[in-house]
Formats: structure tokens, C-alpha cells, sequence
């Protein structure tokens, strides 16, 4: 991912350009999800528990924009003190500036949720139940909405514990998750660990954290699935939603 | 009995894994391995501040010109970079300015124990660089409306700036342009989570840090 056996000739300039390049971070926002009237209520270092609180607290009543992205961005654990808590979401802020009032165009179609590789108190299992309890509120709440849940990435510099662990809750995601009908299952992390199991700071800065290179690569087959979703809600039935 | 042993914040302390991937160390490691075929003229060190600096357009615009490096990492605190810094991330390279931004995560310390860990970051950099000047950024404001660690945070630069005066190899630059509104608020727009600058907020920030920098470094060079 970090363009090392990407045929150089092969690539588009823009991809060569992207290491510390604020103007990939919002284009990506802007190019791929702003088109898709999409909100983004991403609080870093959330766990599950966390989100389900925030949905079940107001977040989820008042607007229907066509596509929310629920994501706990990654960051240092909260509980050790309620007055830490720094984030690292260097993609919240394009978010944070619009408001709802701009979207009441139409039904909310998806629901992107991401989320749980901060829930370090618990086991693989636990995480994975409070993905699902999460994708089973919003389906219990938006009948019509469909509901993506991205993977879970690898992280840190080399195999360890915390890699086997997201794995772990994918593996049960990719299982429990399309039970609920309204909801599946997205892997965007193939490519981040090299051959020799390291992540590069090119693709992850600390390694947790994606550069706009890493957003970048993620954001596509994301965008795809949604484009593709959005594309099989027909018109007619997209004015009956509610 | 040096001050320093009574001081949690002057006191080297490597990050603590608590997570279970190491990557404070890995990021450290990093660090000490990066620089040694780098010739930076600038080094940046410090916090999430520092850190997600480099992730921006702005870095690429005004300091990569001015040949820097970044050694920032979220959630340090001065005693995190008082470790970096004896431990390896200086051992390859002789910036000719160090810029530091370093303070805000030092939790449960005092104003004066922080600023007891920044003015030992400045020596140590003294120490190990001699004809190096150390440019230290004062602690933004914090927090959606005043609270205590506006406060602290205050306080911190009210201190260092009386510790450096007597200095010639170090100084405070304020860069806060005026994040606090008159009805005590901090917008989103220049702090998205009341913490951690917007592109705007960095835009706001870093220009003037970026001139009084220029004119560090030619002054370095005259000497």
C-alpha cells in the first residue's frame, strides 16, 4: 500500500503526492462522500460501548441524511483519565463543520459503522457482540437502512497481540453479521501488513492512525460498495422511505 | 537533591504500552532509526500537536522547505520527550533550531512541575546540541468553555516565559491567535474536538511560527 510494488508508470501523479498532503485528506472526503450527502460521527478513542451510548442518546433522531458514517476513530484509551482522551482524526474536523440542517434531503440509506479497536478490556468475542449490538440498534431504529461495518485494521509496528485480536472480531463479524439481513461485512485493511508483517508510517503514521495515502486506499472499495448500495434503492422507493 | 528527582514531569519516562501493540516504542525507534541519513536544519518535537502537524498540507508548504523533521507523538508529555530526547532522537542529527510543543497531557501535574519539565527539555537540548536554539510554543487553550486546564495551561507559559528570558539560547512564542471567543468558547473550526487544531487552526498557527522561524534560522547563520 505504501506504492513500493506499485508499478510507478502505472500510477496516477496524484497518488505519488500524497505524504502529509492535507489536500487528499478533505479531497478524499470531498470527492468521494461529500457527493453522497454523508455525515460523520467519528469520536476518537470510542469504544463500542461508547458509540452505543452516543446513538442511543439523540445522534440517531434527528436527521436523515442519505449516508452516516459511524466510526470510532482510534486513539488512547479513555478511562485512564477522564481528562485525557486525545484523538487522532485528522478527518473528523471536514465533518464536524457541516450541520444536519444541510441534509434533510432525503430517507438515511446507509449507516457506515467502524468501530472497536479500542475496546481493550475486552475479548475478541465481547468486541465483536458490541459491533453487532450496534448494527442491531440501528436496524431496529432505520428498518429501510442498510448498515456496512468495516473491519477492523491491523495495527502497531510488528505481529502482536492486539493484530490477532481484530482479526479475531472480524472473523466473527464475517459470520454473525449478515444474519441481520440489513447488514454486512467489509474487509478494507488487505495490503497494510508487507510480507515481512511490519505496517509502514507512509500507510499508518503511528501506526494505528491512517495518512491520507491510507485513508485514501480505504475510502475506494468503500465508496464503491456505497455508490453500489445507494444504486439499488430505485428512486420510487427511495421517495417512499421515511 | 536535584529538583528534578521531586519532579514527574523533569523526570525521563518512556511510554507505558497499555495497549498491547508497543507502538510508542516502535514510533521511538522509528525516530532514532529515520534520522540517520537526515540532515534537518529544523526539529519539531512533542505532542499530537507536533505530530499531526506533519500529516497536513501546511507542513509540506512551510516547513519541509525549511528542512525539518518531526519527532511528535501523541499523548506525550514533557517527561515522555525528556526521554525520547536522552535516549537516541538526537544522537544523528544537529538541527539548528528545536521547536518544542509539549505540555498539555502532563495530567495530574502542576503548573510549575510542567514548566519544570519543559525548561529540562531545554537544557538537555543545550547539553546535547550546544549551538542549537530551542523555540518553545506556549500551550493552547483547551476545552469547549474555561476550564481548569485553560488555566494551568496559562499558567505553564506565564512560567517558562520567565524561565527563558534570562536565556539566549531559548525563547516562548505565543501562538495562540486568539482561539478563545469573548464569550469564554473555543470553536470547532479551529480545535475540532477542543483539543487538536483544524487545517484553519493550523493555517492560523503556523504562519507566524513559520516567519519567526525564517528569521531564527538566518540568524543562526550569521553566527
Amino acid at each position: 500500500m505504501s506504492g513500493d510494488e506499485i508499478n510507478p508508470a502505472a500510477v496516477a501523479q496524484a497518488v505519488e503526492d500524497v505524504q502529509g498532503d492535507d489536500r487528499w485528506m478533505s479531497q478524499i472526503w470531498r470527492e468521494l462522500f461529500s457527493p453522497l450527502h454523508a455525515l460523520n460521527f467519528g469520536i476518537g478513542g470510542d469504544t463500542t460501548c461508547n458509540v452505543l451510548w452516543r446513538l442511543q442518546n439523540g445522534e440517531l433522531d434527528n436527521i436523515r441524511p442519505k449516508v452516516r458514517f459511524n466510526w470510532a476513530s482510534t486513539g488512547p484509551e479513555r478511562e485512564k483519565s477522564t481528562a485525557q482522551g486525545n484523538s487522532f482524526v485528522p478527518v473528523m474536523h471536514f465533518i464536524q463543520i457541516r450541520t444536519p440542517n444541510q441534509y434533510l434531503i432525503g430517507p438515511l440509506q446507509v449507516t457506515v459503522v467502524w468501530v472497536g479497536t479500542n475496546n481493550h478490556e475486552h475479548s475478541a468475542e465481547q468486541v465483536a457482540g458490541g459491533i453487532l449490538a450496534i448494527a442491531q440498534l440501528l436496524t431496529s431504529r432505520l428498518p429501510k437502512t442498510k448498515v456496512v461495518v468495516l473491519g477492523l485494521l491491523a495495527r502497531g509496528d510488528g505481529p502482536n497481540p492486539l493484530r490477532e485480536k481484530n482479526a479475531a472480531v472480524n472473523g466473527f463479524l464475517r459470520s454473525w453479521l449478515p444474519r441481520l439481513g440489513q447488514a454486512q461485512f467489509l474487509d478494507v485493511g488487505a495490503g497494510f501488513v508487507h510480507s515481512d508483517g511490519t505496517i509502514s508510517t507512509r500507510d499508518m503514521f503511528d501506526f494505528l492512525h491512517l495518512t491520507a495515502a491510507g485513508y485514501r486506499a480505504i475510502a475506494k472499495p468503500l465508496s464503491d460498495l456505497l455508490l453500489q448500495i445507494l444504486d439499488e434503492t430505485p428512486e420510487e422507493k427511495r421517495a417512499s422511505l421515511v | 537533591m536535584s529538583s528534578e528527582d521531586a519532579n514527574p514531569a523533569a523526570t525521563p519516562t518512556p511510554g507505558v504500552d497499555t495497549q498491547g501493540d508497543g507502538r510508542w516504542m516502535s514510533l521511538h525507534n522509528h525516530f532514532v532509526s529515520n534520522s540517520k541519513d537526515k540532515e534537518p536544519d529544523v526539529l519539531f518535537v512533542g505532542d499530537s500537536l507536533v505530530q499531526l502537524l506533519y500529516q497536513f498540507e501546511v507542513w509540506q508548504d512551510l516547513f519541509s522547505p525549511l528542512h525539518a523533521l518531526n519527532f511528535g507523538v501523541g499523548g506525550d508529555a514533557t517527561q515522555h520527550v525528556l526521554w525520547r530526547l536522552s535516549n537516541g532522537e538526537l544522537g544523528h542529527i544537529s538541527p539548528k533550531v528545536v521547536v518544542l510543543w509539549v505540555g498539555t497531557n502532563n495530567h495530574g501535574h502542576t503548573a510549575e512541575q510542567i514548566c519544570g519539565g519543559i525548561m529540562a527539555i531545554v537544557q538537555l537540548i543545550k547539553d546535547k546540541l550546544p549551538k542549537a536554539y530551542t523555540l518553545v510554543l506556549g500551550v493552547l487553550p483547551r476545552g469547549k468553555m474555561p476550564n481548569p486546564l485553560r488555566e494551568r495551561n496559562a499558567q505553564v507559559n506565564k512560567l517558562v516565559q520567565e524561565a527563558v528570558s534570562s536565556l539566549p539560547h531559548a525563547s516562548l512564542l505565543n501562538v495562540d491567535p486568539g482561539f478563545v471567543h469573548s464569550d469564554g468558547s473555543i470553536s470547532h473550526q479551529d480545535l475540532y474536538d477542543y483539543l487538536h487544531l483544524t487545517p484553519q487552526g493550523y493555517q492560523a498557527v503556523c504562519q507566524p511560527l513559520h516567519a519567526h522561524l525564517k528569521g531564527l534560522l538566518e540568524k543562526q547563520a550569521e553566527n
